[in-house]
């Protein structure tokens, strides 16, 4: 890399401005019907996931877990269970072989007891775990082991929790309260908000425990190769996951770990950061030294549904309001339970998004006894639903339509949209109003002019309540992370492999690096793939962070043009020496700056005839002996012809950047969503018609890819808005609905219809003004139910997720 | 023999398969599912387990010339018949894999396989469904990452260009 490159590169990380460098032209990048690459691996069975996993002599390990939300281990028997046929190792929280801590953070490092001997929670892993020949014999040896529990008092409710006489959740590391975090997040005067309103309403919300449901069971493999653990892991960050177990066993050098991060069966987030994941790595570590066989560690279906998003709580709210509906006062309080990083607030989304001056928002988080609490697509859902519920609250008690009220408190930090517009002129974006494309498209689509009536006074002919809703909020990308990207075109045939480790959660958005990677070679697409489950020690953004697009759509860019520049400087180069003297340039006599790249071939852009196909430039594979060897000797069956051999091309780029919950910039882009629903008032049932879901997504890259977050996001945001709800029993602490008969997630009859609009104004702080997706749509749906239901029945129900029962009982008849 | 391995009494069984026009001899314990004998034995990893209790479509196989829920289906009492799995369907380049591939109807792609069975089957009984009836044939398979709209237009068009249409 050149000087001048390097600078280049380096501007680039500054991203609080809009991208310099777009192309002239796209030829991949936003072209409709990109075939996706992970296709026909996933349609045909073929795609390999970590439970797919099977290694000669491979045994299962399973955990113990508790049958309590609250209990000690007072003592372990376990030599029944180690005497059963099939049964290889038993690893007991007491053996001296586990440390008292190590590294098991699924998100940042983060030391943890490996094997507790307490119990926060019913369900959790504790005290023992089996290696077996099979899962079966492990799930039998388990039941033999006698453990006698002392058990403890218990709190499931936030509210209890913090009561003065509550039991203590867990007073290993909260001896005094459970209360154990408290912030205030403040902006403006509330109290001098308050006094400029004309009106002040006050409502609560509460939110019940939702979570991922990974089709795919938790599991991982690990297997010892001498001293060099190869490792398959069922986690979003494979990256997070080297880290940590290199910190294991004294220090293991990262140059002996090799990582598989194979197709993950989605978990949205959650699961990957439980320090369980990693818990599982370990012990399986330990189980495989001690019987010397590669260990599976699994799960089953129930032991995935504990821990769960994060916005779990009770939420107060008052607001104070202009008649016309300009908000003058956002004040708030939400107990959150169990939260693992318990620092996004609540009522951060006015802040970042509106003009309202006066915001207060205090944020409890208590332990109670269920699982952790974690970003799940995503920590931001708390935002979302204050800001869906204080803005159709606000609508609905001026009598005034939602989207107006939207409009008029559109801005940033405090400010008002002329403020924020001359920031997008200041940093290079087009001045366009994001939210009023969005909110315009939207309600065209939907027909909200036609449709919107007041509140409880549209009766269908099937004997329905009609309703319609509307949010919105900012785009979804925090833009802020690290990315290193390596491309390396292939001999023989001059394709492109894209390396840089991640997850595949399926977001397609491999294909769209490969696109990035394709128009910037001047490639055609189909000549260019990326891999992105080979651990070559490139780590690239993973859906992790919230945020893979920009960050890693930069780090591709970068390595392309630095590839794209090396090609054309190798063209015009003579090539290696060989025996018989140099090969001549491809080129001879030109410039790079003379040539470019179209379709994969290279041309001169004055004469485009002189031309020479990357597959043809590139020569056959190294290493090939005296035939055809890379010294460049004649192949003896074809006379006279020599297999010139380029220098490798390949380039690296990385991209460092800071993002948007750091404060550092500014959100432009804007998403607006629209849902219509019908209630019946008998039943209390809630059918969701239609959801329309606009995003400003800056430029579509990918647009399959875009779309399909938009549908998924609409089906999991209505989820979790209407159905589902991870039950614990109130008399015993124990979780009542681990599996999917009784854990609702939507079925395809669960939305009749859905629309998908993709706005582009290049608002985006990515390559060509792109924002991410992926978390957009579910977070910002779930609570989109309620204001549809309060538009059908003219009441509120602001109890998440809106059940029949719920919507029977504000209508006084349960 | 321990205690705990006696009040298991587990028999096994030599059992005869014909999956995807192959015959398979296989020895299989009393208790095994055909999902586990087709994704652990016999390394059809296509055959997905998800929510192992007939409640996802994941694991769906055409058993018979029916779709049937292979978590559960005893192998053991599968003995002589014809299984086809999404790997036959592929195999046999069923149009419903490219339709499938265009209409980035897969994310994490986990429950793919058990929607293209279903659809076969579907298509295999009615080559000519409407909407709704896609919609009936496959609302027993979940899918989390929410792709059912792209299903649809899938199924619909592959019936269409079965039909020569």
């Amino acid at each position: 890399m050149t000087d001048d490159e390097m600078a280049k590169m380096l501007e680039l990380f500054d991203n609080l401005r809009a991208d310099k460098y777009p192309l002239k032209e796209y030829t991949s990048v936003g072209r409709r019907g990109v075939r996706r690459l992970d296709g026909y691996e996933k349609a045909t069975g073929a795609a390999k996931y970590t439970m797919d996993v099977q290694l000669p002599g491979m045994l299962y390990a399973r955990f113990l877990t508790s049958p309590y939300p609250h209990a000690e281990i007072k003592s372990m028997d376990t030599s029944k269970a180690e005497a059963l046929p099939g049964v290889r190792a038993i690893l007991r929280y007491d053996d001296p072989e586990l440390p008292p801590e190590a590294d098991l953070g699924g998100h940042e490092p983060s030391s943890e007891p490996v094997l507790l001997k307490v119990a926060h929670f019913q369900g959790e892993e504790v005290g023992a775990v089996v290696a077996a020949d099979s899962e079966e014999i492990a799930e039998q040896a388990l039941k033999s082991i006698d453990v006698e529990w002392e058990e403890r008092p218990f709190v499931l409710d936030p509210e209890e929790a913090l009561q003065p006489s509550a039991p203590l959740a867990d007073p290993e590391s909260h001896p005094d309260r459970n209360l154990y975090w408290e912030d205030v997040e403040k902006h403006g005067d509330v109290e001098k908000g308050f006094a400029e309103a004309d009106k002040v309403i006050e409502f609560k919300l509460r939110q019940s425990l939702n979570t991922w449901i990974g089709p795919e069971r938790p599991c991982g493999v690990w297997r010892w190769s001498g001293d060099c653990p190869e490792v398959w892991v069922k986690q979003q960050r494979p990256h997070i996951c080297k880290r940590a177990i290199a910190s294991w066993f004294g220090g293991i050098p990262m140059n002996k770990i090799q990582i598989h991060c194979l197709y993950q069966g989605a978990s949205f987030g959650g699961w990957s950061q439980m320090s369980w994941n990693m818990g599982g790595h370990y012990c399986a570590a330990v189980l495989a030294k001690k019987t010397g066989r590669p260990v599976k560690w699994v799960f089953n279906r129930r032991e995935d549904f504990y821990g769960g998003e994060m916005d779990e709580g009770v939420y107060y709210f008052e607001v104070g309001t202009k008649l016309d509906g300009t908000i003058t006062a956002v004040k708030g309080r939400a107990v959150f339970t169990n939260q693992l990083l318990p620092f996004f607030g609540f009522v951060r989304h006015f802040h970042e998004n509106t003009k309202i001056p006066n915001i207060y928002g205090k944020t409890e988080v208590v332990r109670v006894n269920k699982g952790p609490t974690v970003p799940t697509r995503c920590e931001q859902n708390s935002n979302c639903h204050s800001l869906t519920l204080v803005f159709n609250h606000v609508a609905d008690a001026l009598g005034l339509d939602p989207t107006e009220v939207a409009l008029k408190n559109d801005g940033a930090e405090g400010h008002d949209m002329t403020r924020l517009n001359s920031r997008k002129a200041e940093m290079g974006f087009q001045v366009r109003d994001s939210l009023k494309e969005c909110v315009e498209k939207g309600k065209a689509t939907i027909g909200w002019d036609e449709k919107w009536h007041a509140p409880g006074t549209k009766r269908l002919p099937n004997g329905k309540m009609h309703g319609l809703g509307f949010t919105w909020t900012h785009e979804w990308e925090d833009s802020a992370g690290s990315s290193e990207i390596g491309i390396r075109i292939e001999r023989n045939d001059g394709t492109a492999t894209i390396f840089g480790c991640r997850a595949d959660v399926g977001l397609n958005a491999e294909t769209a690096y490969c696109q990035i990677a394709a128009d910037e070679l001047g490639m055609r697409i189909e000549d260019v793939h990326y891999n992105p489950q080979i651990d070559v020690g490139f780590f690239a953004m993973t859906p992790d962070s919230s945020t893979n697009m920009s960050v890693n759509g930069f780090a591709v860019r970068n390595a392309a043009r630095l590839l794209k520049r090396k090609i054309l400087e190798a063209a015009t180069s003579p090539r290696a020496a060989t025996q018989l003297g140099s090969a001549p340039p491809a080129f001879p006599g030109k410039k790079p700056e003379e040539l470019d790249i179209k379709d994969s071939v290279i041309y001169e852009k004055a004469n485009p005839s002189n031309q020479m196909a990357l597959a043809k430039f590139v020569g056959y594979s190294g290493a090939m002996g005296p035939i055809g060897s890379p010294r460049g000797e004649p192949a003896p069956s074809v006379k006279g012809v020599r297999h010139p051999f380029t220098w490798p091309l390949f380039a690296y780029g990385w991209q460092v950047q800071i993002g948007a919950y750091a404060g550092a910039r500014l959100r432009l882009c804007r998403q607006a969503h629209f849902m219509e629903v019908e209630v019946d008032t008998e039943t209390g049932e809630v059918d969701v018609v239609r959801v329309v879901t606009v995003n400003d997504v800056g430029k579509v890259i990918n647009w399959e890819g875009c779309e399909g977050q938009q549908y998924g996001g609409a089906y999991m945001g209505v989820g979790r808005g209407r159905s589902e709800e991870v039950v614990h029993d109130p008399m015993t602490g124990v979780m009542l609905n681990g599996n999917l008969l009784n854990y609702k997630i939507p079925t395809m009859l669960d939305i009749g219809r859905i629309d998908t609009i993709l706005v582009e104004t290049g608002m985006g702080y990515g390559p060509y003004g792109v924002v991410g997706i992926g978390e957009d749509v579910a977070t910002v749906m779930p609570s989109l139910i309620s204001p549809a239901v309060h538009n059908a029945i003219g009441k509120w129900v602001d109890d998440f997720p809106i059940t029949p029962d719920k919507v029977l009982k504000v209508l006084g008849k349960a | 023999m321990s205690q705990a391995a006696k009040k298991v009494p587990v028999s096994e069984a030599k059992i005869s398969l014909v999956v995807n026009g192959d015959l398979y001899k296989v020895r299989v314990q009393s208790n095994w599912t055909l999902q586990y004998v087709l994704h652990n034995e016999l390394g059809l990893t296509g055959t997905k387990e998800l929510c192992n209790e007939g409640a996802c479509g994941a694991c769906a196989v055409i058993l018979n010339r029916r779709a049937v829920l292979s978590c559960m289906v005893l192998a053991i009492e599968c003995h002589g018949k014809t299984i086809e799995t999404v790997e036959g369907i592929a195999r046999a380049k069923h149009s419903l894999v490219e339709a499938y591939v265009k209409h980035s109807c897969m994310q994490c792609g986990y429950c793919t396989p058990g929607f293209i069975v279903t659809a076969k089957a579907l298509l295999d009984r009615n080559p000519n469904p409407t909407e709704e009836e896609v919609k009936e044939a496959l609302v027993g398979n979940l899918c989390r990452c929410g792709t059912y709209p792209q299903h649809i237009k899938a199924v619909l068009e592959t019936a269409s260009n079965l039909r020569g249409g």
